[in-house]
């Protein structure tokens, strides 16, 4: 049992593995995902860097969307991000372990919304706050 | 001189480049591998916003000077549309300029390019900027 991840079933995306997030929930409409900062996270200013919270946010989104539209369907006509707003509400240092939740707004035949939270384990802080659309695009219509 | 000083380590981490950093300006660049994409084999959206908050980042430090490294800048917001794609093998470039630095606030404006002709993303970002008197 050790060896085998917590959620199996879909596969995390490879620059998400890259920077050493994890996924540590995945059902049907909801995801959550995790890093723990380290020292290659940061800004030149020595704290996280807006791009790690961004991209788990992109990550736990496109997740949350595929746990509702089933995987099949999903790599038959895949999401793709088209709009990102994220709020950089408090910052965090090499040490922290973020979580990262996201949940789906709307799911409609073109496009899905949805948005998503990051937050510092142990105290709860609300460092950022995502909202992100995605369209679905058709590859098989002929 | 302070170009390693600019250097991110996350930006670094994922594989850009600077190319150019100047008051309000800076280029960066990478080259698509499979590590830096999503479940589908094309670019992770990540890749973008790390690269354009990298580039602001950076140019808003050239601009600022001494003052960046006394009181350093910090993204709230930003705003990123995703145009297009890219994959594995296509060079990105993303150019981030500051269109105002105010005493509390600054903004810029980011676009990423593939494969030096298609605008793949477009960003907006705002600062937030503390000038400490003195």
């Amino acid at each position: 049992m050790s060896e085998s991840p917590a959620a199996p079933e879909r596969p995390l995306s490879p620059f998400v593995e890259l920077i050493g997030g994890r996924l540590e929930e995945w059902r049907e409409g909801y995801v959550r995902m995790a890093l723990t900062l380290e020292p290659h996270h940061t800004n030149p200013n020595g704290v996280m860097h807006g791009g790690v919270v961004t991209t788990l946010m992109d990550e736990a989104l496109g997740g949350v969307i595929a746990s509702v539209r089933g995987l099949e369907t999903m790599f038959a006509a895949p999401h793709a991000t088209v709009e990102m707003n994220a709020s950089f509400l408090a910052g965090a240092r090499p040490g922290d372990r973020i979580v990262v939740e996201a949940r789906v707004l709307r799911l409609g035949r073109r496009v899905a919304f949805g948005e998503a939270e990051a937050r510092r384990d142990g105290d709860g802080e609300l460092l950022a706050k995502g909202r992100m659309t995605f369209v679905i695009m058709d590859l098989g219509a002929a | 001189m302070t170009d390693e000083r600019r250097r991110s380590p996350f930006s670094a981490f994922i594989g850009t480049e600077m190319e150019e950093l100047r008051e309000g300006y800076a280029r960066l660049s990478l080259t698509l591998e499979p590590r830096h994409t999503n479940p589908n084999g094309v670019m992770h959206g990540g890749v973008i916003t790390t690269m354009m908050d990298s580039a602001l980042g950076a140019a808003l430090g050239a601009l600022r000077g001494e003052a960046a490294r006394r009181d350093p800048h910090a993204t709230v917001e930003m705003n990123a549309s995703f145009l297009s794609g890219a994959r594995p093998g296509d060079r990105i470039v993303v150019e981030g300029r500051v269109i105002r630095l105010g005493k509390t606030i600054a903004f810029g404006e980011a676009e990423a390019t593939r494969n030096g002709d298609t605008l793949i993303a477009k960003g907006r970002l705002t600062f937030a900027v503390r000038n400490r008197g003195g």
